[in-house]
């Protein structure tokens, strides 16, 4: 570890790192711009200047930008250095020479790291008394608010939207001291990850528009840590609330999950909590009741049937094992289409035998390589994506750091050398995807060809099978994948539900472990469906069909159906056959949708603002998020409590309290042992520093004794939260908390969300007390076979039938999301691809409107013609508003 | 007489034209060295002691030497002419007027950097020369001085020429690459330094148009004689181009053995002051370097007499030198403001800013502000402080050197003319009506401390 002297005092410090990054590590206030921990240095704004010395004995030094130079063993620096500051105060004196000072009536107010720095500083007072610049604005769409003038020009939105996130309609125009970072014209940013320009932002260009619509200060939030509710990715968000409302969501650093970043379903996808849709009293057979009524007529629909349980794959762990322990284990099924449910059950079982290794986001950024099967993460897992960009970049920049040596750090001369250098990707997917332009090979085909181009790299690797019948094109793309991963050394292969196909995800395990037995450390990724997919999978419940089959069976059952849309989920005919064929239907969820219509007993349920769970992500990594809030609503309880209650009324021990969360969870490990540890994921309610709690509400939260004043002047007691040790209320534990229980980033001279600096072992690095979540798949249990070398046959087009496969759109096919007006916008409409020769056949042209015939279910949709798609397959937008379950993964008849 | 190696056959009428250029010697260089292994051009290059005339007076041969040559990747010559400095237009004259001896220069550099593919990178403006060049490479190639198998050398060279958009900034040689391959012309930082990533991240040679037209004649004489003309480091000869207060403004080729004296008032170079006027400051390099009053020009601080060489003219610092840049030689007479002036070229610096680093991009447009108040008789005696303090914290602290060149300027201007700027602050109404005929412009001055 080199060691350097900062103002005369020695300190060990990381090598390869720049002054700025060990600076800060160290736990100095040194102020900068450019500079981004997850995009490196580029030496624009001039904020971070330090003063280097020859040697102890030169007393002159000179001036450099400290995130520009990498620290040297015997390094002298300064940072008390006069010259070093006042060079600094000036820089902060020119940037604000334009800057309109509105802080004000700007959003960013409060939250600002272009606020922090200038205190830092020191520089208070104005020597330029001249104009300002202006700019015109622009429309950038439902999700960001732009207002130019503020503008520092240090080039962060530009460098993160074009070469960290790929975009590619935001960028700089003009020059010297009129640059202007924007679109070439008005128009939605495209970029599905546009809301991290929020945060990148060092200033109030960029800003979350949707915050703007119900604005509140950050020091005015009462906010929690929070986890991500819209795909399996499971990205670690904070939640702010005023009154009553969700305001907004912004990114918690988890070094191996999302880092510093988030996509725009999960940042502005919030909404849906505010909704006007919201469940908001119980109600029986369709008319609103009280507590009362609803526990009386709970009672007599409990206890004189026998209940069954639908899982959800989008409710938390709590949740769903309440919802188990209610009906018990064997009256438990999941609320997921068999297909999908077969594949989760081979994706637990891989997992479970720890075989290979889950690849967590950073995982994937630090491969050297990455083989996507059949998965389209753009649409489907947007933060992976993101993932598999930047181990592309950073692959092919330390290709080309290789022989000419650089820090991974120096961001622009990295980038000259690397130029088109990437690391090697290959894309095999049904049709095209946005991760197509940098991936080193890209394939479409159908899944069960996918599959076996899969099994073919895997033998490649390590010749373990006799592959008969495959093509020789298709053995040569094996043998140049083969060849390529050969090279790495920590490969990540990614693959997931979507192709509907169990041989992909046997493929895919068969490559890992073929990449294992040929020395290489890889790591494996399976993307499901939901938020809490995973978790669900891992209960293990019976399949959906069972359901149907007993109830077809058994006359008086009493179904509960846990927060899920039944009709999204599942085809329609299914479902309406076991609803029809149900006794009782008991939902419980927090929006109105086709299955609560069919309730008989409608139960509001929290959603994640004003509930605790904990969700289970693709990686097996079990968070919890906290309650944010507590609504104005009594009866908007988190679904566990309801069930809890639901089981105290059979067992005739209603005492009128609701358990608490701890006692859920313990329970949850003793009856389920895959899920022992899951109480790890975060601190339990008991938890407190010094005895205090972890207030949920900044020290400079205002109006407290007012905001309630309309309806009573004293001001309410705060309500005590005996579910988690952080409280509702401003007065608590001030210092770092536990890292899953970081309810904001805030620290003195650090209102920003840079303030993550200081809550970080090391800059970039692992929050201080480890990162967020357990991952629960560590275990080597369950048998596996070596390689499952089971290659299907090839994919034959069928007379008169079509494969059904879905297509995945990152914003539409969440089902939560779309309530937020900003995504439904960005929603497409719903449409049908089929191949050019397909379409021919058909006789149909793009837009033609084109029948589905399944089963039991027929859907129109305009045709769009995808080129890339191979004949025999029909692709249909998945999940949007107004669409329905398909047989997905099943031969479909079409008809004009 | 002075010697003249390359304007010396610009009088020859039809020169433009690849057969008269023929004719009178053209193209020898080209036969010669295609005979010398290119190791050996450069050593020739290494031998006259030839410096880059794009500003910064790197020595040529040395840059090329430099150049990595990695086996399998190309190697690129870019010649840099984007002239876009105020006062600077000896390459315009150069190309516009003998275009084939910037081809014959591209021809042997090409070969001696092993580049196949050579770069014009030529001002926008200068649109009409574009069509010069292009005719020059063409009957260039058609005589079998471009193209495959040069001189049946078996080395194959072509020369495309691209326009600039009209940016200074893309005379900076990174700003220049960028720009070149389709991008921002934003400077780069470097290391990576060109000769080792830079064209399409390929080793690059980026040189000035004299620069790479000096190479002819010491192709021709031989680095050795090359090396004799001038005096001390400052070897050959230079093109100045002369303009404001001069009775014949225009484009000199000095070798590098007269006085400044000399050339300001010799009637061979720029005739002296017209209408008999006083001389009362000169910045002698372009735009960017430091302006000297009159009484520091001929002489240094030290008294010797001031030469047009590399060395002489940046003779004492920038506290009484300056420095010969690009050779853009800007007489000022006594009636000249210098106020009026540092505005112009605060104004030009501001615009031509890339806006990449804060001291340049907000510095440059704060000091023209300034500067136009007190210009305009709006200023205060504190601004000329704070004038002051805004360019010595630019200078040295930016990203690529138009920092430097937009501070240095007002820096001399402050240094060397203090009681200008306070003039104009103690006598707003008369600044605002007129702004010349400030008296006692050379005395000497107390240099002001930086
Ligand atoms: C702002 C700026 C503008 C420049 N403009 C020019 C130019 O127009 N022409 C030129 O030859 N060099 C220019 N230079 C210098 C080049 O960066 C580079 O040093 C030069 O082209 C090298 O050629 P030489 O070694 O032959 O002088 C400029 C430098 C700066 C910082
Ligand atoms: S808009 Fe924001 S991120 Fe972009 S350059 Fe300006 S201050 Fe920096
Ligand atoms: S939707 Fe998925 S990728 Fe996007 S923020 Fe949420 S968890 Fe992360
Ligand atoms: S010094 Fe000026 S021109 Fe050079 S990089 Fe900085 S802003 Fe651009
Ligand atoms: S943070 Fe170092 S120059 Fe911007």
């Amino acid at each position: 570890m080199p060691k350097i002297f900062i103002d005369n005092t020695s300190y060990e410090v990381k090598a390869g790192k720049n002054v700025l990054e060990a600076c800060l590590t160290l736990g100095f206030d040194l102020p900068y711009f450019c500079w981004h921990p997850a995009m490196g240095s580029v030496g624009a704004c001039r904020q971070c200047a330090v003063k280097v010395y020859k040697d102890e004995n030169d007393t002159s030094g000179k001036i450099i930008m400290s995130c520009m130079e990498g620290v040297r063993d015997g390094m002298h620096l300064s940072i008390d250095d006069k010259a070093a500051k006042a060079f600094r105060e000036q820089v902060i004196e020119w940037l604000m020479t334009n800057h309109p000072h509105d802080c004000p009536v700007c959003d960013e107010g409060g939250s600002c790291h272009l606020q922090d720095m200038t205190v830092m500083t020191g520089h208070d007072y104005r020597r330029y008394d001249y104009k300002k610049r202006t700019y015109v604005n622009q429309y950038l769409g439902p999700f960001i608010h732009h207002e130019m003038n503020r503008c520092i020009q240090c080039y962060r939105c530009v460098r993160f939207y074009k070469d960290y996130a790929g975009g590619k309609d935001l960028n700089v125009f003009a020059a010297h001291n009129h640059v202007y970072f924007g679109r070439e014209k008005d128009g939605t940013l495209e970029s599905p990850f546009s809301g991290n320009l929020a945060e990148v932002c060092p200033t109030g260009v960029f800003t979350d528009k949707t915050l703007r619509q119900h604005y509140t200060r950050k020091w005015d939030l009462t906010s929690a840590p929070s986890v991500c509710q819209h795909c399996s990715v499971g990205c670690n968000t904070i939640a702010g609330e005023r009154y009553g409302g969700l305001r907004n969501i912004v990114n918690r650093y988890n070094a191996e999950v999302n880092g510093y970043f988030l996509c725009d379903r999960g940042r502005f996808g919030y909404e849906f909590v505010n909704s006007e849709n919201r469940i908001t009293k119980p109600q029986v057979m369709h008319q609103a009741v009280d507590e009362n009524a609803l526990m009386h007529h709970l009672e007599t629909v409990l206890t004189n049937h026998s209940l069954i349980g639908i899982g959800s794959p989008r409710a938390s762990m709590e949740s769903n094992f309440a919802l188990l322990d209610l009906v018990g284990k064997e009256n438990f099924f999941c609320g997921v289409y068999n297909e999908e449910m077969m594949l989760e059950r081979r994706i637990t079982d891989i997992l479970d035998s720890g075989k290979i290794p889950v690849a967590s986001l950073k995982q994937i950024e630090d491969a050297d390589a990455v083989v996507i099967l059949g998965e389209d993460i753009w649409n489907t897992a947007p933060m992976m994506a993101l993932a598999v960009r930047q181990s592309v970049m950073k692959t092919g920049g330390r290709e080309a750091t290789e022989k000419t040596p650089m820090p991974e750090w120096h961001e622009l001369a990295v980038k000259e050398l690397q130029q088109n250098t990437k690391g090697f990707m290959v894309n095999v997917t049904v049709t095209e995807t946005s991760l197509d332009e940098i991936a080193s090979l890209n394939i479409n085909a159908a899944p069960d060809d996918i599959a076996r181009l899969g099994f073919a790299i895997a033998n490649h690797i390590h010749p373990s099978l006799e592959l008969k019948n495959f093509e020789e094109a298709v053995l040569a793309k094996a043998k140049t994948i083969a060849d390529e991963l050969l090279k790495c050394s920590n490969p990540v292969i990614i693959t997931g539900t979507s192709c509907y196909n169990d041989p992909v995800l046997r493929a895919a395990f068969d490559i890992a472990a073929a990449l294992k037995a040929a020395g290489k450390a890889p790591a494996i990724a399976f993307v499901v469906p939901e938020c809490n997919s995973m978790g669900l999978a891992m209960m293990r419940g019976h399949a959906f069909d069972t359901a149907v089959r007993r109830v077809n069976r058994e006359p008086n059952v009493t179904a509960v159906i846990l927060e899920q849309d039944l009709y999204r989920n599942l085809p329609a005919g299914i479902v309406d056959e076991f609803l029809s064929k149900c006794r009782n239907i008991i939902v419980l969820d927090s929006l109105n949708n086709a299955t609560t219509e069919k309730a008989h007993v409608l139960i509001p349920a929290s959603t994640f603002a004003e509930g605790d769970g904990t969700l289970i992500s693709y990686e097996g990594r079990a968070q919890r998020y906290y309650q944010v809030y507590v609504p104005d609503n009594k009866y908007i309880r988190e679904s566990w409590k309801w069930l809890s209650r639901m089981k105290m009324i059979i067992s005739g021990k209603a005492n009128g309290h609701d358990p608490h969360h701890d006692s859920v969870i313990s329970s949850l490990e003793t009856a389920l042992r895959q899920f022992a540890g899951i109480s790890a994921a975060a601190p339990s309610s008991g938890f407190s520093i010094h005895g205090e709690q972890i207030p949920r509400e900044p020290h400079r939260y205002s109006g407290r004794t007012a905001m309630l004043a309309n309806r009573n002047v004293s001001e309410p007691k705060p309500v005590a939260d005996g579910d988690s040790p952080l409280s509702f209320t401003m007065e608590g534990y001030q210092g770092t908390p536990p890292s899953s229980a970081i309810p904001f980033f805030w620290k003195p001279g650090w209102n920003s969300p840079q303030a993550v600096n200081k809550y970080q072992q090391e800059i970039g690095g692992d929050l201080i007390g480890g990162n967020p979540g357990v991952r629960l798949f560590v275990k080597s249990s369950g048998n596996m076979p070596e390689f499952f070398k089971d290659y299907p046959e090839h994919f034959r087009e069928r007379q008169n039938k079509w494969l059904l496969l879905p297509q995945s759109h990152v914003f539409g096919s969440d089902e939560l999301s779309v309530y937020s007006a900003g995504i439904a916008g960005r929603s497409p409409e719903p449409y049908m691809g089929l191949s050019p020769v397909d379409a021919k056949m058909l006789d149909v042209t793009e837009g033609s409107q084109v029948t589905i015939k399944s089963e039991k279910e027929e859907y129109s949709f305009p045709v769009k013609i995808v080129e890339s798609l191979r004949n025999g397959i029909v692709l249909v937008s998945k999940g949007l508003p107004g669409t329905q379950g398909m047989s997905w993964g099943n031969w479909v008849e079409l008809a004009k | 007489m002075g010697k003249k190696l390359l304007i010396d056959r610009v009088g020859i009428e039809g020169i433009r034209y690849f057969d008269t250029y023929r004719k009178h010697g053209g193209y020898a260089s080209v036969e010669k060295a295609f005979k010398m292994a290119p190791a050996d051009i450069v050593e020739e290059i290494k031998k006259s002691g030839l410096r880059g005339r794009g500003g910064a007076g790197f020595p040529t041969g040395m840059k090329w030497s430099f150049l990595a040559k990695p086996e399998g990747v190309p190697r690129y010559l870019v010649c840099n002419a984007d002239e876009s400095e105020p006062g600077t237009f000896k390459d315009r004259y150069l190309m516009e007027f003998i275009p084939h001896l910037l081809i014959e220069g591209l021809v042997v550099s090409s070969f001696a950097l092993g580049s196949n593919r050579t770069f014009i990178y030529i001002r926008g403006e200068y649109a009409w020369i574009v069509d010069i060049l292009e005719q020059a490479i063409e009957e260039a190639r058609q005589n079998g001085f471009l193209g495959n198998n040069i001189l049946n050398s078996g080395f194959d060279c072509e020369i495309y020429v691209q326009r600039g958009a009209g940016a200074y900034i893309c005379g900076e040689e990174t700003a220049l690459l960028e720009s070149l391959e389709g991008k921002r012309g934003n400077p780069r930082i470097k290391p990576p330094f060109p000769a080792v990533k830079g064209l399409w991240d390929s080793p690059t040679v980026v040189n000035n148009v004299e620069t790479l037209a000096a190479v002819v004649p010491i192709i021709n004489m031989g680095g050795d004689a090359y090396s004799q003309i001038g005096i001390g480091k400052s070897t050959g000869t230079k093109l100045i181009s002369a303009c404001g207060n001069i009775n014949r403004p225009g484009v000199y080729e000095i070798d590098m053995t007269i006085s400044v004296e000399e050339f300001v008032y010799s009637d061979e170079y720029c005739g002296g002051i017209p209408n008999g006027k006083k001389l009362k400051a000169c910045i002698p390099g372009g735009s960017s370097v430091p302006i000297l009053p009159a009484n520091l020009l001929f002489k240094t601080a030290k008294g010797e007499k001031r030469m047009m060489t590399y060395e002489s003219l940046a003779d004492g610092g920038f506290q009484t030198g300056s420095m010969m840049g690009s050779g853009g030689f800007i007489v000022l007479d006594e009636d000249q403001c210098v106020v009026r002036h540092t505005l112009t070229l605060a104004r030009f610096y501001r615009h031509e800013s890339c806006g990449q680093c804060s001291p340049c991009r907000e510095g440059t447009g704060w000091m023209e502000k300034i500067l136009n108040n007190i210009e305009y008789g709006r200023g205060k005696m504190n601004d000329i402080d704070l004038l002051w303090d805004i360019q010595r914290r630019i200078e040295g602290n930016t990203i690529c050197p138009l920092g430097d060149a937009a501070a240095w300027p007002v820096a001399a201007a402050i240094r060397h003319f203090r009681d200008e700027f306070e003039w104009h602050v103690l006598n707003p109404e008369e600044s605002q009506k007129r702004n010349y005929g400030l008296a006692n412009y050379a005395e000497p001055r107390e240099v002001v401390a930086s």
